[in-house]
């Protein structure tokens, strides 16, 4: 029947099963939050809250501690505030309104028998707008331009355009109205000449006296700073400043504060009681002067007991020669270091003291938020160093091109790997604790390593840990000192910025002392470079790197720095094809001369593919030493071990032009379609002019308009024409696949390569591999084993009759489950492949998943997925489902990612549809795109181009945050809430979505309050 | 029989039951006669005329001009009646050679527009034909769009179905988004919708007639649209094409299929939109390949499998590099390898039918395949010719460029290669 597909199952017993083994969860978001926007830090609870441009506030403590709230509105988060030691802070959004969030515990709810102690999360609590000025309708005039919660935290004064200060009582957050403050009442205790009848402007700063409570600072944009008294709502004194200020802060006596301003200066104020007019400050500097200056944003002033204060401070440099650099001065007596940043400073605050009892501030780390990144500065070791982010890594620190998932990485490889990149540390990191370190992770040590590698625009491979919540960085690969580059890198691979020599005769030099500190570098010295695949080896430790200039790169994991010339292997697979000439890029040119490789992964081998084209495919079968390797113009097989090219294929097709034109024509296409929806957009914006109220003026546009109209652009529409063999790029290569499998016949199995094209071609290899017992005696056995190659002959060529885009081949063993990977058969790791009944291939188009049977190529089982939902196959991958309930009991199951965002799950070999889940938005192009799935059920995805959204499929297998917080709150008293936040882990199984959690709520709230 | 009678006889004045006959092959002219009364069957008039004309082994196409100057088809007894009853005052046959036949000039008037016929039947340039609508001969015919299953859906409503059949003629149509309108409980609602937005000259789609611009597309292949994006509508479209079935709410509602009566609509009739029953409209259009058995649209089920096609190398000799390439031609199935043979193809007749031999669809002609063919592979006369034989064979197979493999240069050299469909 036709729409059998269609029809749901209704077996309830496969319904229970389906539920122990599949449930969709987004996990937890690796990676820096993309465009924030927002810092703040609690010295009590020692954590870090970012707000971002999409309204997310995500707070971070230890490695491992985790939070994440989501604005129902997306708005910019101008400023958090926390309530400090309490679990609960405080936003602004750009929209004017107020939020409230706490760390909450969740009712307890009784699911299926099992008892759920209750979800803790972020929550909002409580939201406010703040009140329009009575008489005045703009609403720019209170905007909210800066915040202080006052250390009492009853009391919220909020500062705002319109140059008014208005007080808001915790938690309710309700308006105290008669503690409002309005310029005018500051303008009249002004002295005349100071008044000149012009406004105060803004307010620029508010901040709290540090030993006289209820006593604040108030500066206005004009200059004016004013130190008021809350309780007697009365001016103590006045500074009257010149010039337009931008921040303000407090020495931590009381006695100074420092204003920063516009012109690239600060100032220095004596707080001393007696006269109410202070008209100069004690002291004033434009640090980077005498030339104009860019303003200081924001200065901090902190004092230590050994020695003078630390002053730091973002911006001031000399607009001319450095206007554009983003900068951030730490000084403290002769030392001076002016910290270069590749992106924008949006806020930074210091780990320091904060007991009242101690003299001193003592900072012990500077923690500055950029625009793409997160860096951490030790201030007690000398020379500042910087500290590694165990968190917020900038995963896109050159654009990631591509990804790679290893599970259940040998302890002996990732320790290997985890020295590799110890020694590639700069000197100048220091090991020095992590300064924010507040919650305490729960989470049980990781079952197993688990390994995600990320591919690079500039040709790097970074490898990360992936098997907890925090993704951390584990090593880095640089592919780029095998080829001879323009801005070659001398003798040391690794970047010169780290070298501690040439850094310190750059500070001799130069003014300002610049010190380029992060490793955000969005610009790529040649974007051939890039990589485009990636496949591990994880038992011969054998890395197999792909890049856009048609480079496959083998490496070898090695412990020692080594000098030595890479081989080069060409292989031209046009295959003396005539009338092709490749018009794209040119090929990398390969160092000549042997270069130093730090430990790690080697090169050992480099093949050049011909033409250049962006390698599409890769796959590596290191027990055969074999690497397969497709372009858009054909693919090759190449035995690593005895160098040496085994097959090269072209997959062309005579019409197919494009193919060779390289990526460079397809700009052009990209410009006119750009061109085409400018002018919708411009139609549009045209169309939505007539909507507005008619004027007389608005005649002439609507006649405009008309006219626009009349020249119509052709509406969206969609050709409706079956796949044709010489569509463009219709030779891609899609997907390989090795496998021990029935080529020939159904008695002897033998080695096999696979390789799939985007014109629904497949083409299957029987492999020769001297050495490789294919199940019959070896011909030639006379011949020694060293001399004698890899072949390869063509034995079947599959042309689906669809022709779309084969995206996987996986062969099937006798009981219907993929074969293991190479080494884990013949070393035991896995259970060995059923070779005594019939295999079969499974050939996953974007349009069709179908199972063939072996040798004889006829179909078995088959699912027509685009015909039959409209959307078609983006990612698949066989993955093996362990139920939640039931030990030892496992699937496997096909998942496919499709064009729409969702997930189908199928089983297998019957193709027959398990379960669907939304997942990604079908918008989200890049989102689904960069898709990477494990072995178990999980996966990656890329939700901005510094994030990886982690999500599981599997109702087992789940790494979710997992953390204790200690609050303090207050709720009338004061007293302890021991707090085990949000636990839940691996092997709990969820229905609906829901997963379970112990929250161990230690709380003596009675007794306290009796006591 | 009358065919004594020369040419060269005064015919009208011996016998005046006797019905002057002019038939005309090519350039040629015979003239004789036939009895009015008694004109004998069909088959031996095709026989006389064969000889007369001396014509061998070919398949001829008789007609007439009749009273009104129509160039009509003699194919039957009846006809062969009714031209000799109604010849006045002489009978004008004109015969062709079926491959050459042009329908075009079959029909009204054509032979009064004499001058303008005789250059259409003389000029044999097959190519420069229209295809037109062609009466009789239902062998020659397949369907290329049906509308099905009136029975069972609103009247406003057609649901037309598009046979591929491996023809290069496009789909060629285009759709785009739009709203219609929808009765609501609440009301007419605008909602969002997929109409066709443009038809292709000479397409399969404009060459039925039953589909237009502005037509909405209500379901592709018994899947409803509505809420699917025109990407997803496009996918599902080109996901069907080998076998679409499309559901439309036509723009003109005037040529709806009017239901002769409800209740055959509650017959129980096959409400499988991939039913071979009752057509109601049957819109045919001349189609060059020859279908298999007398029903063209026969394996319809199974023109949807979409039978992939496997070409398999011989293994025999692993040790051989394989250089380059290997044999990699063929085109689609059997659709296009006529069984029947009447391909026009005829120097390349032998070698389809030794290949037809080793051809096995996928999946369900896999039984036919014998356990030891492998063996005959490789030493199959047909393969075993020149290489220039072989290539002809696997041009012969190309009819359809778009749906052929690339033939890479020299890849059929390699010796023992078997192709197997």
């Amino acid at each position: 029947m036709k729409f059998r597909f269609r029809r749901q199952s209704t077996d309830p017993q496969r319904e229970k099963i389906k539920q122990e083994l599949f449930a969709f969860k987004k996990t937890v978001e690796h990676g820096f939050p993309h465009q924030p926007s927002a810092l703040a830090f609690d010295p009590k609870l020692q954590l870090m809250a970012i707000g971002t441009k999409s309204g997310a506030i995500k707070i971070y403590g230890a490695p491992g501690v985790e939070f994440t709230g989501l604005h129902k509105d997306a708005t910019a988060v101008t400023q958090i505030l926390f309530l400090p030691g309490r679990g609960c802070l405080l936003s602004v959004l750009d929209d004017n309104t107020i939020h409230r969030w706490e760390l909450v515990a969740e009712s307890t709810r009784e699911v299926g028998g099992v008892k759920k102690e209750g979800v803790v999360s972020l929550r909002e609590v409580d939201s406010y707008s703040l009140p329009g000025r009575p008489g005045i309708e703009s609403s720019s005039a209170t905007r909210a331009t800066v915040l202080l919660l006052l250390k009492s935290c009853d009391l919220l004064c909020v500062g705002t355009e319109g140059g008014g200060v208005y007080v808001l009582e915790l938690p309710r957050l309700s308006l105290k109205e008669n503690q409002t403050l309005l310029q005018d009442h500051v303008t009249q205790s002004l002295p005349d000449d100071y008044r000149c009848g012009k406004s105060l402007g803004p307010v620029e700063s508010l901040q709290e006296h540090p030993q006289q409570a209820g006593k604040i600072l108030i500066g206005y944009s004009r200059g004016l700073v004013v130190l008021w008294d809350l309780s007697s709502r009365h001016a103590d004194q006045l500074f009257l400043g010149k010039q337009q200020l931008e921040s303000l802060v407090w020495e931590r006596s009381g006695n100074l504060f420092v204003s920063s301003h516009n012109d690239g200066g600060y100032s220095v104020w004596a707080v001393t009681n007696g006269n109410i007019y202070n008209h100069q400050p004690v002291s004033s500097t434009i640090p980077y002067g005498p030339f104009p200056c860019k303003a200081i944003t924001k200065i901090l002033w902190r004092t230590t007991q050994l020695s003078s204060p630390v002053i730091l401070y973002s911006g001031g440099m000399p607009r001319a020669s450095y206007g554009d650099r983003h900068c951030l001065t730490i000084q403290q007596d002769k030392e001076h270091v002016t910290l270069d940043f590749t992106s924008r400073v949006i806020d930074f605050f210091t780990v320091h003291n904060m007991d009242n009892d101690k003299e001193f501030d003592d900072p012990s780390a500077l923690v500055v938020l950029l625009e793409e990144e997160l860096v951490v500065i030790d201030l007690l070791t000398p020379g500042w160093p910087s500290l590694p982010t165990p968190y917020l890594a900038p995963l896109h620190s050159s654009a990631i091109t591509c990804s790679c998932h290893v599970t259940n990485v040998s302890t002996k490889l990732w320790e290997r790997l985890i020295n590799a990149g110890k020694a590639q540390q700069s000197r100048r990191h220091t090991h020095r604790k992590w300064p924010i370190c507040g919650g305490k992770s729960l989470a049980p040590p990781p079952r197993q390593q688990e390994l995600l590698l990320t591919g690079h625009e500039d040709g790097t491979v970074r490898f990360w840990d992936a098997s907890g919540v925090a993704l951390t960085p584990l090593y880095k690969l640089s592919t780029a000192n095998v080829f001879h580059t323009d801005c070659d890198p001398i003798d040391d691979p690794h970047d010169p910025c780290d070298d501690p020599d040439m850094q310190q005769q750059e500070e001799e030099e130069e003014w300002p002392p610049f010190r380029k500190v992060g490793c955000f570098d969005p610009y790529s010295d040649d974007p051939r470079l890039g990589i485009q695949k990636i496949s591990l080896c994880k038992y011969s430790n054998k890395l197999v790197v792909a890049g856009t200039a048609g480079q496959v790169i083998v490496l070898g994991l090695n412990d020692e720095r080594s000098d030595h010339l890479v081989d080069v292997s060409v292989m031209d697979l046009l295959q003396d094809r005539e009338g092709f000439t490749w018009k794209g890029h040119d090929r990398l040119e390969p160092r000549l001369k042997p270069a130093p490789f730090l430990p790690g992964f080697q090169p050992l081998v480099l093949l050049q593919c011909l033409p250049p084209a962006s390698v599409t495919a890769v796959a590596l079968h290191a027990e055969w030493n074999l690497v397969a390797f497709g372009t858009s113009h054909g693919f090759g097989l190449f035995d690593y071990h005895r160098r040496n090219a085994v097959l090269a294929r072209c997959t062309l097709h005579p019409n197919d032009s494009l193919a060779m034109e390289g990526p460079l024509s397809r700009v052009k296409s990209l410009k006119k379609s750009l061109r085409q929806s400018f002018r919708r957009i411009r139609k549009s914006r045209v169309s939505g002019k007539k909507r507005a109220v008619i004027t007389t003026t608005s005649k002439v546009q609507e006649a405009n308009a008309a006219l626009a109209e009349q020249e119509e652009v052709a509406p969206v529409q969609r050709r409706i024409e079956p796949r044709s063999a010489d569509d463009s790029l219709s030779g891609v290569v899609r997907c390989f696949c090795f496998a021990d499998t029935f080529l020939r016949d159904g008695t002897h199995h033998g080695p096999t390569l696979w390789a799939g094209t985007n014109s629904g071609s497949v083409y299957a290899y029987a492999l020769e591999v001297p050495g490789v017992d294919s199940g019959r005696t070896c011909e030639r056995g006379g011949a020694s084993e060293s001399s004698m190659c890899v072949e390869a002959v063509l034995g079947k060529e599959i042309q689906l009759m669809h022709r779309a885009p084969v995206v996987s081949i996986c062969v099937l063993d006798g009981r219907g489950k993929p074969l293991p990977d190479p080494y884990e058969a013949s070393q035991d790791l896995s259970i060995a492949p059923d070779m005594t009944n019939a295999h079969s291939v499974l050939i996953a188009s974007e349009e069709q998943l179908k199972v063939f049977s072996l040798p004889k190529v006829s179909a078995k089982t088959k699912f027509k997925l685009t015909a039959h939902e409209g959307c078609r196959v983006r990612k698949v991958a066989l993955v093996l489902f362990s139920s939640a309930v039931q030990e030892d009991y496992s699937e496997h199951t096909l998942v496919c990612l499709t064009n729409m965002g969702d997930m189908h799950l199928f089983n297998m070999p019957g193709l027959r549809p398990q379960v669907r889940f939304d997942c990604i938005r079908k918008e989200d192009i890049s989102g689904i795109a960069s898709c990477v799935f494990t072995k178990n059920g999980q996966g990656f995805y890329l939700i901005s181009p510094s994030e990886y959204e982690r999500f599981s499929l599997s109702a087992k297998v789940l790494i979710k945050p997992q953390c204790s917080v200690q609050l303090l709150r207050h709720l009338g008293h004061m007293f302890t809430w021991l707090v085990a936040l949000s636990s839940w882990f691996i092997c709990q199984c969820s229905f609906n979505g829901f997963a379970l959690c112990t929250l161990s709520l230690k709380t003596d709230h009675r007794s306290q309050k009796n006591t | 029989m009358n065919r004594s009678f020369n040419k060269s006889q005064p015919l009208r004045h011996i016998d005046c039951n006797a019905v002057e006959v002019k038939s005309k092959y090519g350039a040629e002219f015979r003239r004789f006669s036939v009895d009015r009364v008694k004109p004998g069957r069909f088959e031996e008039f095709y026989k006389l005329l064969l000889h007369i004309h001396r014509i061998a082994n070919m398949e001829m196409m008789i007609g007439y001009a009749d009273v009104h100057g129509d160039l009509l088809p003699i194919n039957n007894d009846d006809n062969f009646c009714k031209a000799v009853s109604t010849a006045h005052p002489l009978l004008r046959i004109f015969i062709q050679r079926q491959e050459e036949v042009d329908y075009s000039t079959f029909g009204t008037n054509t032979i009064t527009r004499k001058k303008k016929a005789v250059v259409a039947l003389r000029n044999s340039d097959i190519s420069r034909r229209r295809p037109n609508i062609h009466i009789g001969l239902p062998h020659d015919f397949r369907p290329v769009s049906s509308i099905i299953d009136v029975d069972i859906l609103p009247e406003s409503h057609r649901r037309v179905r598009l046979y591929r059949h491996g023809s290069d003629k496009p789909l060629g149509f285009y759709i785009r988004d739009g709203t219609s309108m929808r009765v609501t409980p609440h009301g007419v609602e605008k909602v969002p919708g997929i109409f066709i937005s443009r038809m292709v000259p000479g397409g399969l789609a404009e060459s039925t007639g039953l589909l237009a611009i502005n037509d909405e597309v209500l379901e592709v292949n018994g899947i409803e649209v509505s809420g699917k994006s025109l990407d997803q509508v496009t996918d599902m479209m080109i996901a069907n094409s080998h076998n679409l079935i499309v559901t439309v709410k036509p723009v003109n509602q005037r040529n709806n299929v009017v239901r002769s009566s409800r209740i055959s609509g509650s017959s129980g009739q096959s409400s499988d939109s991939s039913g071979s029953t009752g057509y109601p409209s049957l819109s045919m259009a001349a189609a060059r390949e020859t279908p298999s058995g007398a029903h063209g649209y026969h394996d319809d089920l199974e023109s949807d499998e979409e039978t992939d096609i496997v070409i398999e190398s011989s293994l025999k000799r692993p040790s051989q590099r394989s250089s380059s390439s290997l044999a990699s031609s063929a085109s689609r199935t059997q659709q296009q390898l006529p069984p029947s043979h009447r391909s026009p193809q005829h120097h390349h007749h032998h070698h389809h039918v030794s290949l037809n031999q080793q051809l096995h669809k996928e999946p369900k002609h896999s039984q036919q395949h014998k356990p030891g063919q492998p063996q005959l592979h490789s030493s199959n006369p047909a393969l075993r010719h020149s290489n220039g034989s072989l290539h002809k064979i696997l041009n012969s197979l190309k009819t359809d460029p778009r749906h052929s493999f690339a033939l890479p240069k020299g890849g059929v050299e390699e010796d023992g290669t078997v192709i197997t469909l």
